[in-house]
């Protein structure tokens, strides 16, 4: 079907019909992804959206339909407004410090210097430890009984005689705590995807740039960051989505106290559906994180593409 | 320009340090109080902050390899990491097994249709894992799999093989087609072709599969709860918790230690293959 | 999916096998010999673990005497629920489950054990009231769960401190708490927080609001069901938590977790709290300084006179319906309840027998062996086999039942409180009304209207009853 010549050889453009063996053996190498999926995640994940048109407790599958009951509930509920307002705040601040926090540590990666491979594996050990674990150190960390951050500070003279924090007690310091730990996290990985970003820029590009004048700033901003652009879709994608749907945090730090105040949506939905026993109500509270995710997904998907054409 | 560069670049390099240090004291300090909590005896732990003479970061009181034997000696530590590397290794296959082929199909081998098909199967990346313990309880017991380290095995891919397919999409798309198109030409068949010259390209893109999957799954604790219940077949995540978190007691010296063995190999690990990973995931995401 | 008959009538049926089994006498489980060769039984880490280490191979033996696979899984406190919540989705997994007296959500899952606690209350008496009213529901008539042990909640106090205002005995009103703390500030600078009660999210914290609302005079239900949260009694108490708090706690408190409390009081950053003997043992073992200031009070007064305190751990094992070994599940829970000698000893006094009959003298005739079981308990109490100094600092428990009371007081406990239990909403009007965040007229409607939302979801499916009179 396609046409060969001795000097180029064949080139598929788009638009062009892919030959029928080719796509049956495309079929054949996407089928058993597609299978698992489909029926790994997409058909429990209908069942889910099922369950939150019902009033089924406590695991049991036995139910009886109560339509949008749970919906109107949850969403007239002071705690789920806070905590849909809370997963808003923790995901774009966290993410906002880890690009910019991100940003300086890979370029100061980028230059050699003595300990260099030591500190680039002391700086992956956030990343590396398992979330549950490290989340109960911090939760030692910032105990306002025991706090060694506090004690430092104390000893450092910066808080006064009366002064103390409560980092946990308090919703905005618990919150503040909350997005450390994800920040502390993410950083690892969002900084070696930067680091790469970053290496792919020629030479010649910056150096450019540097002749024609421009400040460092400006040559960052205009220059270096347009053209990382694709990677830093990746990174914030990747960072949104993973602390977006996180409950980890919240759940082992603060448990979603002080009086429900730094609960995200992950983490009330388990509460009220896993702890409570509510499994309808915990879905109609977890079932709010998809369309968000997805929008925001598609967003960034269609944008890296469009810088990919530039 | 040499002249007056020469104090700017001591100055930027004492910034450089600085910056250095600055983020790696921000990574390790946690690590280091660990590291001497796990050695601390409670009666120098369990002391108040306010108290300034007392120094949490030092040893106060002689220190202990109690807490160490604690974790090693009562509880079933090394065999949890044996459960966890054992699901690893076995998830790890599954991914690649699924998300390889599923990748290079959408990339070269289904138009325009593969592309619309691929967002949707990124998508059902972004279902939480809180919707979904409901359904597949019922699904694990159904395959009479509950309690055992099958039914994580069966259950993580859902969340390592829709990131890894599009991840991989991208990764094969970013390979030139001419070399795949040539060895075509010259007589191979296309599943020929994609075994002897696009896999051993695809090596930065299979290991950044490899090492994103160990992550979740070490990472992951949700599930493990809920489908594991005995002791000996739990993962570190759930098993740690459970024998060193025993209601108002905390252990604390044997939970940082099971914290610190279990990070600083994972580190190595990644550390070591660090460039490649880079490698693999930036051009397979860009593209 | 079976409907909603079609389990009442399974029930029904079971009911009566059991009680035309227990009419027979003392041999009354029907044993099939070809069923029931293994029993997987779940259960939480014992917060002393020495309890667990007596548990699993005294369950391994017993059922090896009788043929029988015995197989003991561990699992957090706080993971209880959500491993009970697989299971009954998965419908499969153990066949006996101990809840920290929360079983009653489970309900329609687990069979009756009518016939268990009748053999049991026949041998040794009757089983504490508080007991009775966690495991039983009067509404739909059906014996849930079995109790084996309770444990009291008394006060921890400092005594080095209290003395040096003047109490060396401790608080024995909620008043004294607010009159003491300012002057506990004075002797003690260096205490973070005066008086460590837990306005959290947690068990503790939990069991403590309630202690303070019942003891005012409020309560979530009243005896037939009735939300009345939203009463004059539970301003009250507010207001008193509101004092409280401004003179005698911090922020720190409104994150406890269950470890809080303990290692505050341990690390004498607190006077007082409110806690099982598990922070004292933990003191022992790890020989810290406060131990020999380390004393406890019974449960406080409120300003009518009202003494009452939660229990603080109640055990309830439901024996699930899917369970393929139902008839040794049965025996194995009337051994363990044989067992409340050693059960108590095993985990250092921490837990108390739910049928005192139990721990009495062998061979004393039924009818006395409830108060030699007592005897038996006031004994341990007053001499701690476990070393502490002076060797009746635990003697309060052994009186502690007549203050002692169960979740859903004045009530019983039902799927409602459980589930207002584990979705902390009493927890949140107390903490929102100590701190201002909402008065304590809104906080109190708040909570009150997410109770009614909570007890009619359950009265719907007609697991609990009142809804007449709400206030």
């Amino acid at each position: 079907m396609s046409t060969t010549t001795v000097a180029a050889a064949p080139v598929l453009h788009p638009g062009q019909t892919i030959r029928r063996a080719d796509r049956r053996l495309g079929v054949l190498m996407l089928a058993p992804a597609l299978l698992y999926i489909t029926l790994l995640v997409a058909v429990p994940f209908l069942l889910a959206l099922f369950l939150s048109l019902t009033n089924s407790s406590a695991g049991s599958l036995q139910f009886s339909f109560v339509g949008l009951q749970n919906f109107q509930n949850v969403v007239a509920s002071p705690v789920f407004r806070r905590s849909l307002r809370n997963t808003f705040v923790f995901t774009f601040v966290s993410q906002l410090a880890v690009m910019v926090l991100g940003n300086i540590l890979a370029r100061a990666l980028m230059r050699p210097f003595f300990g260099k491979t030591v500190a680039r594996f002391v700086i992956l050990m956030p990343w590396a430890a398992p979330i549950s674990l490290a989340t109960l150190g911090w939760l030692w960390i910032f105990d306002s009984t025991f706090s060694v951050i506090n004690w430092l500070l104390k000893v450092l003279g910066w808080l006064g005689p009366g002064q103390w924090y409560y980092w946990l007690g308090d919703p905005t310091l618990g919150m503040v705590a909350i997005i450390t730990i994800h920040v502390w996290r993410m950083l690892p990985f969002s900084t070696v995807i930067l680091l790469a970003g970053l290496t792919a820029i020629p030479n010649e590009v910056r150096e450019a740039s540097a002749i024609d004048g421009a400040g460092t700033l400006a040559r960052i901003f205009q220059v270096e960051i347009p053209m990382m652009r694709p990677i830093l879709t990746v990174a914030v994608l990747f960072g949104v989505v993973f602390t977006f749907t996180d409950m980890s945090v919240v759940y082992l730090l603060t448990r979603g106290g002080p009086f429900n105040s730094t609960h995200v949506l992950a983490s009330l939905a388990f509460q009220d559906g896993v702890l409570g026993g509510d499994v309808g109500r915990g879905a109609a509270v977890a079932i709010f994180l998809v369309p968000v995710l997805v929008v925001l997904a598609v967003l960034m998907l269609r944008s890296s593409r469009r810088a990919e054409v530039v | 320009m040499a002249a007056s560069s020469m104090p700017r670049r001591a100055a930027g390099t004492v910034v450089h340090r600085a910056t250095i240090l600055f983020f790696l004291a921000f990574a390790v300090f946690p690590f280091y109080w660990m590291v001497v909590t796990s050695f601390k005896q409670n009666a120098d732990l369990y002391v108040g902050a306010t108290n300034v003479k007392h120094n949490p970061f030092i040893f106060n009181l002689p220190p202990t390899l109690d807490h160490l034997r604690i974790l090693f000696g009562q509880t079933l530590y090394l065999t949890w990491l044996r459960n966890t590397l054992f699901v690893g290794v076995i998830v790890i296959a599954i991914t690649l097994l699924l998300a390889v082929p599923a990748g290079y199909s959408l990339a070269r081998l289904t138009g325009r249709w593969g592309e619309r098909l691929s967002i949707g199967i990124f998508l059902t990346y972004l279902v939480p894992a809180t919707l979904l313990f409901i359904p597949f309880s019922r699904l694990v017991s159904l395959l009479g799999l509950q309690n055992s380290l099958w039914s994580l095995v069966m259950i993580y891919p859902t969340f390592t093989v829709p990131f890894c397919t599009w991840l991989l999409m991208g990764f094969f798309k970013g390979l030139p087609k001419e070399i795949e198109e040539s060895a075509m030409v010259d007589g191979c068949s296309r599943s020929g072709a994609i075994w002897r010259i696009v896999l051993p390209l695809a090596v930065p893109g299979l290991l950044t599969v490899v090492i994103f999957t160990l992550t979740l799954v070490i990472q992951e604790f949700v599930y493990s709860l809920t489908f594991i219940s005995s002791v000996e077949r739990m993962t570190v995540s759930v098993g740690v918790p459970v024998a060193l978190v025993r209601g108002d007691v905390y252990y604390w010296g044997s939970l940082m230690a099971a914290c610190l063995v279990t990070s600083v190999p994972i580190a190595i690990v990644y550390n070591f293959f660090l460039d490649r990973f880079i490698a693999g995931f930036t051009v397979g995401a860009i593209k | 999916m079976q409907t909603r008959r079609q389990f009442v009538v399974r029930g029904t049926k079971l009911v009566a096998i059991g009680a035309a089994a227990a009419a027979t006498g003392p041999t009354i489980f029907v044993r099939d010999a070809k069923a029931d060769t293994t029993l997987k039984i779940l259960q939480w880490s014992h917060f002393v673990p020495a309890y667990d280490k007596w548990f699993d191979p005294w369950a391994k033996e017993w059922g090896a005497k009788r043929g029988i696979n015995v197989t003991v899984d561990h699992v957090g406190f706080a993971d209880v629920v959500p491993r009970a919540t697989a299971e009954v989705a998965a419908q499969s997994g153990h066949d006996v489950h101990m809840f920290l007296g929360l079983a009653s959500a489970f309900e329609e899952h687990v069979i009756d054990l009518a016939d268990v606690v009748a053999n049991l209350e026949k041998k040794y008496g009757k089983q504490v009231e508080l007991a009775h009213r966690s495991t039983y529901n009067p509404f739909t008539k059906k014996q849930f769960a079995l109790s084996d042990m309770w444990v009291p909640d008394p006060g921890n106090y400092h005594k080095e401190v209290w003395s040096k205002i003047g109490m060396e005995n401790g608080p024995s009103t909620y008043d004294d708490l607010v009159k003491a703390a300012p002057e506990i500030k004075k002797v003690a600078p260096q205490m973070q927080i005066p008086i460590g009660i837990g306005l959290s999210q947690d068990i503790d914290s939990n069991m403590a609001v309630r202690n303070i609302l019942w003891c005012h005079g409020g309560s979530i239900q009243d005896k037939d069901g009735n939300v009345v949260l939203n009463s004059p009694e539970t301003l009250r108490a507010l207001e008193y938590t509101r004092k409280l708090f401004s003179v005698g706690m911090t922020q720190a408190v409104l994150s406890w977790n269950a470890a809080s409390n303990n290692q505050a009081f341990n690390a004498q950053e607190t006077a007082y709290i409110l806690n099982s003997i598990s922070a004292y043992r933990t003191a022992q073992d790890n020989k810290l300084p406060v131990i020999p200031n380390y004393f406890f009070t019974p449960a406080l007064k409120g300003p009518t006179g009202i003494q009452l305190a939660s229990e603080h751990v109640m055990s309830g094992y439901v024996v699930w319906k899917f369970s393929k070994s139902q008839e040794a599940a049965k025996e194995f829970l009337v051994a363990l309840v044989d067992a409340s000698r050693d059960s108590m000893l095993g985990s250092k006094l921490y837990n108390f027998p739910s049928f005192y009959g139990a721990a009495a003298e062998p061979n004393t005739p039924a009818n006395r062996k409830q108060e030699s079981g007592a005897a038996w308990i006031a004994a341990q109490c007053n001499k701690d086999p476990f070393g502490s100094t002076p060797p009746d600092k635990l003697g309060l428990l052994a009186k502690s039942l007549p203050w002692s009371t169960n979740l859903g007081y004045p009530g019983f406990a039902n799927p409602a409180e459980g589930e207002i239990f584990d979705t902390y909403v009493l927890t949140d009007m107390f903490a929102k009304a100590a701190t201002g965040a909402l008065s304590p007229k809104d906080a109190m409607a708040e909570a009150s209207t997410r109770a009614k939302q909570i007890f009619d979801k359950w009265r719907q499916k007609k697991m609990v009853p009142g809804g007449g009179k709400d206030k």
